[in-house]
């Protein structure tokens, strides 16, 4: 196939998706090329120049200088990936202060997420924390009350781990019925990095607990306070104060300079901006563990702490925004990961559940972190149903959404962790459905 | 030589000194680090509430003085009775509704303590001015929304004594997290019959578009802006952006320059009026201040500069 078929299959594909877009979009979209899909974005986004850029012609790039040192002080990822950034469905929130954004996980590559695609939520928007006037008070059933500044937390011991962080409403859209067509939509209230911080049994050993301790109340420094009770277990157990994420300080979504640190637990115990930590002897069931962060079941009954995060899985290749063009050889990948350790398994099945193969785990497999899985796949043009299946270590196997739906009805909001179906059509699009 | 070792044995014992301090400091786990936290700065932020009543504060509030604070402070998101504006929070009724398809889960359906109530518009209400209630206008505020869900009469008055009392219908239909409940099991062949497999197909028309960044608010041009103006930017963003940029419980929207000349025909002094007293009436409800009642009234009529020549 020469250059010039290329280009027009290119355009022509182009103006095939310009037709699914509204026509509000459509002449934006056709005027800019930009991004769907990545190899074509290359060919349209270079327009005319195309061809003189190919070989045998050598790129313009490669006849002329380009911008020197601290052009950026702070990097930035190369303006082609201008696409790759958090979004959010604005019906879902009255504003955008108290509301939540995704990450585009169609556009993730390995198990770590970029500071700048950490999905959000907030309670009451971002405050602007000076941490030079910023505090942790670490009080009530303790031998010695304590004020840390940051420097403080900085002479003591560090320890890096990554570890996930889920909204527990994650897939929560989902529940009555498949809504978003887009991964980022579907699954996109998780991320995943290296979090560095103290660990909190280290201050609590500081203060020195009382033997009738046994629950602390995290509180955020934000307008909204945010607080949530934490069994004293789980601070012994992994819990961390943290001030850095990926290599640097913490963003000021994910609480800089210092936020608890759950790992496997649900985001919001995860409190950000963490101002105060209080030991008591009995749970405080503030707003964020009552109306909020409780789950509905069918009896009218409603089930309180339920922190963890269950085993998941997603394919995230292909997917909405990951179309297949053409027939031949694919890598079925995806994430998976547990609040309850290391995933031991994914299986996938492309006939909707009837027969399923396992998928090799890729790269690093730690405990309550993204796993990279993948499978090949010789495609050659027929339908399917796509499903990924999350076995983790303690056993637990991913469940199906008729299962969920059979225990939780349809009214719990939170921890949708169901198998997830994509219907890849005979084009290669690929469609959010789900099995009765 | 005879010099130099005098020298030497000096540091020899010093290094020994410093060895075995930081060997102690490893051993006992304890770092020494921060300050002791005096009763005063504790009693500064220690402000949560529990349901036995632990943590409220002296003080008391009655429906009666509640009901104008509400309006004042609250019914611009949550509705005059409770039933919430747009997707802002629905505070009362849903009663029976819990085990129905579209259950509403308000403070008197659902929400399992009073002390919750106190707790959460002392540390986070209203909305655009957290942290700005006394403790007695909390007690009545709370008072009153447990009277719009007919939890209390409405002679009630809400005290620190009284709080851990007040019994909230939905309490006993919580329970501690069961899980894990769903039993899968990892088969791999034959795990079902194609045949009956139904594909449910999405809604379509509601996922927004991902095909290129979100349009980002114009940055707005302060240079044609007056003095005032600029100078009422910041009280926007802090104060007023919420329902102003929203259109929220008929707040007019800053770009709805049609709606805004309307108001000002009545003049500009009647606009800054109602900005700074309140206003509630057929086309919507402002509450004084916009709820944030430490602003001064030359900051609330900048504000209102900004508003209207902002574009």
């Amino acid at each position: 196939m020469s250059d010039t078929n290329k280009t027009t299959t290119a355009k022509t594909h182009i103006a095939e998706m310009a037709s699914n877009v509204p026509v509000s979009s459509r002449r934006d979209f056709l005027k800019k090329g930009v991004q769907y899909t990545a190899g074509i974005a290359t060919a349209v986004t270079t327009g005319g120049a195309l061809s003189g850029n190919l070989p045998p012609e050598v790129p313009n790039w490669s006849k002329s200088l380009g911008a020197g040192v601290l052009t950026k002080p702070y990097g930035m990822p190369s303006s082609f990936e201008k696409n790759v950034i958090r979004r959010t469905v604005p019906w879902l929130t009255a504003d955008r202060i108290s509301s939540i954004s995704m990450s585009p996980l169609q556009d993730l590559k390995g198990i770590i997420t970029p500071n700048g695609l950490f999905f959000e939520r907030y309670h009451s928007g971002i405050p602007d924390i000076d941490p030079v006037q910023h505090r942790l008070m670490i009080h009530g059933l303790v031998e010695n009350p304590l004020i840390l500044d940051m420097d403080d937390l900085a002479r003591l011991p560090s320890e890096s781990v990554i570890n996930f962080l889920e909204c527990p409403a994650n897939g929560g859209m989902e529940w009555r019925g498949p809504q978003m067509e887009a991964l980022q939509f579907t699954h996109g209230m998780i991320s995943c990095c290296e979090w560095t911080g103290v660990r909190l049994s280290t201050l609590l050993d500081e203060v020195g607990v009382k033997p009738e301790g046994k629950w602390i109340l995290a509180e955020g420094a934000d307008g909204s306070g945010m607080s949530r009770s934490i069994p004293l277990e789980k601070a012994l157990d992994d819990a961390l104060v943290v001030y850095a994420q990926n290599g640097e300080r913490l963003r000021p979504e994910q609480g800089y300079p210092i936020r608890l640190f759950n790992p496997g637990w649900e985001g919001n115990t995860s409190v950000k901006w963490l101002r105060r930590l209080e030991i008591g002897d009995k749970p405080w069931h503030h707003r964020e563990e009552t109306s909020k962060y409780t789950d509905l079941m069918p009896d009218g009954r409603a089930r309180r702490f339920s922190y963890e995060q269950e085993a998941n899985s997603v394919i995230t290749s292909p997917c909405p925004e990951n179309p297949w063009k053409t027939k031949g050889v694919y890598q079925i990948e995806g994430l998976a990961w547990s609040g309850r350790g290391k995933i031991k398994h994914v299986d996938i099945s492309v006939d909707g559940g009837v027969t399923w193969r396992p998928a090799s785990l890729n790269g690093l497999v730690l405990s309550k972190s993204f796993t990279r899985f993948s499978l090949p796949f010789k495609w050659n043009g027929a339908p399917a149903l796509l499903q990924s299946r999350a076995i983790d270590e303690t056993g637990y196997v991913q469940p199906t959404l008729s299962q969920l739906r059979d225990i939780r009805g349809m009214n719990s909001i939170y921890h949708k962790n169901a198998i997830h179906t994509w219907q890849l059509q005979t084009d290669g699009k690929v469609k959010n459905v789900q099995l009765k | 030589m005879y010099n130099l070792n005098k020298f030497f044995i000096p540091l020899a014992v010093f290094l020994l000194v410093t060895f075995s301090s930081f060997a102690i400091a490893e051993k006992i786990g304890h770092y020494g680090v921060g300050k002791t936290a005096s009763e005063q700065q504790i009693k500064g932020w220690d402000i949560d509430i529990r349901p036995d009543g632990k943590g409220l504060p002296k003080g008391q509030g009655s429906v009666t003085q509640g009901e104008p604070l509400y309006e004042a402070k609250c019914a611009s998101c949550h509705g005059s009775f409770g039933e919430g504006q747009g997707r802002w929070p629905i505070l009362a009724g849903g009663e029976d509704s819990l085990t129905e398809e579209r259950p509403e889960k308000t403070v008197g359906s659902f929400w399992p303590y009073a002390s919750t109530l106190w707790d959460y518009i002392n540390r986070a209400m209203p909305y655009t001015a957290p942290k700005s209630l006394t403790p007695d206008e909390v007690y009545a505020i709370s008072a009153y929304v447990l009277y719009l869900n007919e939890i209390v009469e409405d002679d009630f008055v809400l005290t620190d004594s009284n709080l851990a009392s007040v019994k909230m219908p939905n309490e006993e239909n919580f329970y501690i997290d069961d899980r894990p409940d769903s039993t899968n099991t990892r088969c791999m062949k034959n795990c079902k019959n194609p045949a009956d497999i139904e594909v449910v197909q999405p809604l379509a028309g509601i996922t927004p578009e991902q095909e290129k960044a979100p349009v980002k608010e114009k940055a707005k041009s302060t240079s044609s802006l007056s003095e005032l103006a600029i100078q009422g930017k910041a009280t926007y963003q802090s104060s007023c952006f919420v329902c102003h940029s929203s259109g929220v419980a008929g707040a007019p929207k800053v770009s709805d320059k049609d709606d805004w000349n309307k108001r000002i025909e009545k003049g500009f002094d009647q606009v800054v009026t109602h900005a700074i007293d309140g206003y509630s009436g057929n086309t919507g409800i402002m509450p004084p201040k916009g709820g944030n009642l430490s602003l001064s009234d030359e900051q609330v009529t900048n504000a209102v500069h900004y508003m209207l020549e902002a574009k």
